[in-house]
């Protein structure tokens, strides 16, 4: 048969590789800003774009969707075509998505600083750069199954499979969750409300955990590790099996985020199944790759690639395993809202999902500029740098996330709070001071990558197009018994197809019920939706990204009815365009805020927090005291929640401002009995007006005495 | 060399079964009252893990190190596994005394309680735990070196062994716990596992699948069936709601026998003017806590959001009475009422200590508010305005912290 000659795209490799490597560090760097915050708030500078709020979604966009994102690009541009044997369909696809990404990147990292977000984590992105994320999307998935429907190797390698499922899911995920109302250009309005929307964003932000962090890592380490070690992949059945176990489980899994919250307990208890039911699919992508390494463990201690790899897939195994365990109600119930969540993501971030975009830098590098890593020494240094590092990142993390939920729930045995919140916050500085020396290690070590490739690159010179050569695929004539899935290998749309369907079941089965029947979210009369001033603030709230910090959610435990006022119910949120849950606490729970403390109290504590709370580590919010309310977008406002089903009147929208000035003044001349002279145009009152609003509905009747007075 | 390196993942394996039970059986117990003793104390609580997890490490690398000596030796072809396991239970049981012995002077201590403590116990329970600790510490170090030493002299001897281990494999695979485990094929008969598939020079075999990871995933299954069964279909489990009325319930009743057992039943009615030092020192400790008091009072009360505490000048009245019942309900002007963050011993306490700073004159003051109170002399209508105040409070049981309108 005739031979093929033709040459890889080493090109747009170059790109993503190099992209990866940019972003990596960037994204580090903001990572140790913030974790600096926790213990030296100053750091913060009280400018607003580098305050915590603003800083973390940028941290993990950037970490996400640049870092990881451009190295699974990478890897697959790599990959895919060696596998197909075959160029990528069209180059200029390939440099669209190229550009596109890293545009939608660069329009991120600004929006995210101006502190334009939708307040929904992971999916803090406004809705034209939701837009241009789905575009860029699309344009990657006609160049990728253009490549797969021209290749010249008849059977799609399990990497493949893994490719098809990432990109279908997060198609689907991207568009469900980013479904909103745009107000103007830079703002939006999400289109569910309270549990729905907590519900959706929950399943799309375990599912981006799943399909952007997990599935096309999993393909990488299919075709990567088995050509570094130069073995052969230990089971065939086991990657049927964990495959599709895996893409059809991990979909459920979402509402394990939401346990003891007011989602509907049904809902709850098939997160937590499912999450129980991951452990073995999960397990099925580590057991393939450690025993893939079988007989060839003396090259581990060689080759710096395969060390990366190693305990990128050990972390991957265990946070796998933490993961489901922590999706038990009674483990969820000390772990959530502390910092052992943050570091069970760690573990998957720096150990899985950095470990693995390092091995492949340092198997692709090389390769693609034909000569040999400059220094494996070097190398070396960065892996144990690297695992010390996670170690000491890790290990206060849980330390802190355990202590302080003990504290949280400790009782004098009169039954009053031991700890006041501030006292669980204070007791574990130490921890967050550890936390960023492991980073920082972490991050040298990245460095030290850098300068190992800058001088790789050096002393090799680039294959911009690498020569390859391959029989054509003919048809054949006679059918011939395969194996079921052998057949489906060959079929790549009939396998997205297939991917879609299995994705799509388990979101389905949970969202409509929950959108349509009533029981899940029982309405209570008192709920009403915020006024125009209340509307306006917890707009700056979101802006602010108060919500990292401060959950909206008391769930139903003894100390947290104690500490925070009656459990949060379901129809509380009904107006809740986007939600505010929350997932975590850095500071108390505000579902009761409303109320508790003097409007003055609020004021002097957004000045400088340690005024109130000596101890504290809150940001100042200084520019909330200058800057004026945009009154002008009021109208947008009401009309964008009207058209979302809020019940204001018919008109509302053109006296709002009205309302807005009356409820401001009232609370500028509340402000001034306390001395306190601020004119009540500004963001400040807006903000103290939505905080005294949080909680307040359901406690409406009866009426608080001090209302008579 | 590779036996040891899977014989970690053995040890996950049981606490995993463990933690799955717990799922099972203790839901209940999240949101329930903490235990007594030490395990309350959060500090002590993690220490005492650290402790635990510490040994667990060190039991895996001395298993790891028997492991490579024996491998080292080779001295018998009887199975060395049986001896080691023996030696490691002989291990743990003595490691696990005498950690017990060291909890049992550290529980007394912590409950007299002494002034010098850190982390909420006592100094020497706290000494004990970090020698505890730092000697497990010590003992991993060793056996890392010894670890790493003997790989060391494997590897160099590794080439040699190679061709001989070869010869040998050919007669007779051996297959270890671990293959069998695994239902792992020796690395020789790989061949006979080979697809034939090639993928940019990828070949993949077949192997089977693990039976433990595949009975695993059965088991996760069931656990899933059960699990759903017995909190909707039987409602053998309770739900979120039922749970937290539960455990309230529960810790209610506890709270009662304490209180019943140390009379702790002062009210704004029996309360009197406490001067035992230790009750006044506990006042300042919760007066001064930076979350209470001193956010609207200043440290030394001189006043800040709220009044000076400290001069002659009273709005809600100047005897304890009075104190104790505006720290107790709040008030209508922005305080809150304090009575389910601070027992009623402790209200006494630290209106007490309020009394205490009567003109101590700290600088800067508040301008007084208020009607001039003088010792003795009852203000009768400050009182009662508060006095009905506090009934309508306690009629509605409002938790809500009175504010002003909004």
């Amino acid at each position: 048969m005739q031979v093929e000659k033709f040459y890889y795209d080493n090109k747009i490799v170059k790109a993503f590789g190099f992209a990866t490597i940019i972003f990596g560090i960037v994204g580090m760097l903001a990572g140790l800003w913030v974790a600096i915050q926790f213990y030296y708030p100053e750091i913060s500078m009280n400018y607003a774009p580098t305050t915590f709020g603003r800083l973390r979604p940028l941290h993990t966009n950037a970490i996400i969707f640049a870092f990881v994102g451009n190295a699974s690009f990478a890897g697959i541009y790599y990959s895919l075509q060696r596998l197909c044997k075959t160029r990528m369909f069209s180059d200029k696809l390939s440099w669209i998505h190229f550009w596109g990404w890293q545009a939608i990147i660069a329009a991120a990292a600004i929006t995210l600083l101006l502190g334009k977000t939708t307040g929904k984590e992971y999916a803090e992105l406004e809705w034209p750069i939701d837009i241009a994320i789905t575009l860029v999307w699309v344009v990657f998935g006609i160049n990728m199954f253009g490549t797969i429907i021209k290749r010249r190797e008849k059977h799609l390698y399990v990497a493949i499979w893994f490719y098809i499922a990432t990109w279908v899911t997060v198609a689907m995920l991207h568009i469900v969750n980013s479904i909103e109302i745009p107000v103007s250009f830079l703002k939006s309005y999400s289109w569910y409300a309270g549990v729905q929307d907590a519900l959706v964003q929950w399943w799309y932000g375990h599912n981006a955990v799943a399909f952007f962090l997990t599935t096309p890592v999993l393909g990488l380490m299919y075709y990567f590790l088995p050509k570094a070690a130069n073995r052969p992949v230990y089971s065939y059945r086991l990657s049927i099996i964990h495959f599709w176990a895996l893409i059809f489980l991990y979909i459920w899994a979402g509402p394990h985020h939401l346990l003891y919250t007011a989602l509907p307990d049904w809902a709850q208890s098939l997160g937590v199944v499912f999450s129980i039911m991951l452990i073995a699919p999960s397990w099925g992508g580590m057991l393939n790759g450690l025993f893939t390494l079988r007989g060839a463990w003396d090259k581990v201690r060689e080759d710096p690639v395969l060390k990366f790899m190693v305990v990128a897939i050990t972390c991957y195994g265990m946070s796998t395993f933490e993961g489901p365990m922590l999706s038990l109600k009674s483990v969820n119930a000390i772990s959530h809202f502390t910092d052992w969540t943050i570091a069970h993501v760690h573990i998957g971030g720096l150990g899985w999902n950095g470990f693995l975009a390092f091995a492949i830098l340092y198997y692709m590098i090389p390769k693609m500029w034909g000569t040999n890593l400059y220094s494996k020494k070097l190398a070396t240094n960065h892996f144990w740098l690297g695992t010390i590092g996670i170690v000491v990142y890790a290990v206060p993390m849980y330390w802190a996330g355990f202590e302080q939920s003990l504290s949280w729930k400790a009782f004098t045995p009169e039954g009053q709070l031991k700890f006041t919140f501030l006292q669980t916050v204070i007791n574990i500085k130490p921890l967050y001071i550890l936390r960023s020396i492991g980073g920082s290690l972490y991050i040298t070590g990245a460095f030290i990558m850098v300068y190992n490739l800058y001088k790789t690159i050096r002393q090799g010179s680039f294959i911009p197009d690498e020569a390859a050569e391959a029989a054509p695929l003919v048809k054949e004539a006679g059918k011939k018994k395969e194996y079921w899935h052998r057949i489906l290998e060959r079929k790549p749309v009939t396998m997205l197809i297939a991917s879609l369907i299995l994705v799509a079941i388990g979101g389905l089965i949970e969202m409509i019920p929950t959108f349509l029947v009533k029981s899940n979210i029982p309405t209570i009369a008192s709920v009403k939706p915020y006024t125009p001033l209340e509307l306006q603030g917890r707009d700056i709230y979101i802006r602010e990204g108060c919500y990292l910090c401060h959950s909206q959610m008391i769930r139903p435990f003894r100390d947290e009815v104690k500490r925070y006022g009656e459990y949060s119910k379901a129809g509380e949120f009904v107006y809740d365009h986007p939600f505010q849950w929350g997932s975590k606490r850095t500071g108390p729970d505000l579902a009761r805020e409303g109320g508790k403390q003097t409007d003055s109290w609020h004021y002097t504590h957004l000045y400088d927090p340690r005024l109130m709370s000596p101890g504290s580590i809150m940001p100042r919010y200084i520019w909330l005291l200058d800057d004026e309310l945009d009154t002008a977008s009021t109208p947008a406002k009401i009309r964008a929640m009207r058209t979302l089903g809020v019940p204001y009147p018919e008109g509302y929208d053109r006296i709002a401002n009205k309302d807005l000035a009356r409820q401001a003044d009232s609370i500028a001349a509340n402000l001034k009995k306390d001395k306190i002279e601020t004119s009540s145009n500004k963001e400040v009152v807006a903000l103290i007006a939505y905080l005294q609003r949080i909680g307040r509905d359901i406690k409406a009747e009866p009426k608080p005495i001090a209302e008579n007075k | 060399m590779l036996l040891s390196f899977f014989k970690k993942s053995k040890n996950i394996l049981r606490p995993a079964g463990i933690l799955l039970m717990l799922g099972f059986v203790q839901p209940v117990w999240a949101a329930g009252p903490p235990a007594p003793s030490i395990f309350s104390n959060p500090f002590a609580l993690t220490l005492i893990i650290l402790m635990l997890l510490l040994l667990i490490i060190i039991g895996i690398l001395a298993n790891i190190l028997l492991g490579a000596a024996d491998i080292k030796l080779r001295k018998s072809k009887k199975n060395p596994i049986a001896p080691i396991a023996g030696f490691m239970l002989l291990f743990l049981v003595a490691g696990g005394n005498s950690l017990l012995a060291q909890n049992n002077p550290a529980t007394t201590v912590t409950a007299t309680a002494a002034a010098s403590s850190i982390g909420g116990m006592s100094a020497t329970a706290f000494y004990i735990m970090a020698s505890v600790i730092f000697l497990e510490l010590i003992v991993i170090i060793v056996l890392l070196v010894n670890i790493k030493f003997l790989l060391k002299a494997e590897k160099k001897k590794a080439v040699v062994v190679e061709i001989s281990q070869q010869t040998e494999a050919e007669k007779k695979p051996g297959l270890s716990w671990w293959d069998r485990f695994n239902k792992l094929r020796p690395v020789t008969q790989e061949s006979e596992l080979d697809l034939g598939h090639d993928y940019d020079g990828i070949r993949e075999l077949n192997n089977r699948l693990p039976p433990w990871w595949l009975y695993g995933f059965y088991l996760t299954i069931a656990f899933a069936v059960v699990y759903l069964w017995r909190y909707h279909v039987s409602h053998s489990a309770p739900l979120s709601k039922e749970e937290f009325e539960n455990s309230v319930a529960r810790a209610d009743l506890e709270v009662k026998e304490y209180l019943k057992m140390k009379g702790d039943n002062v009210d704004e009615n029996t309360v009197t003017l406490l001067t035992d030092p230790a009750d006044i020192e506990a006042g300042k400790a919760i007066f001064t806590n930076p979350m209470n008091c001193v956010t609207c009072h200043r440290a030394d009360a001189g006043g800040l959001v709220g009044p000076n505490l400290t001069d002659d000048y009273w709005i809600y009245g100047g005897n304890i009475k009075d104190l104790f019942r505006t720290i107790k309900y709040g008030t209508n002007k922005g305080m809150k009422s304090w009575k389910d963050d601070l027992s009623a011993k402790q209200i006494a306490q630290v209106a007490s200590y309020v009394k205490s700073l009567h003109g101590t004159n700290p600088a800067n003051p508040k301008a007084p508010q208020g009607e001039l109170y003088k010792e003795e002399a009852v203000m009768k209508p400050a009182a009662d305005s508060i006095k009905a105040l506090s009934d309508s409070v306690k009629a509605k049981d409002n938790k809500v912290a009175m504010q002003q309108a909004k």
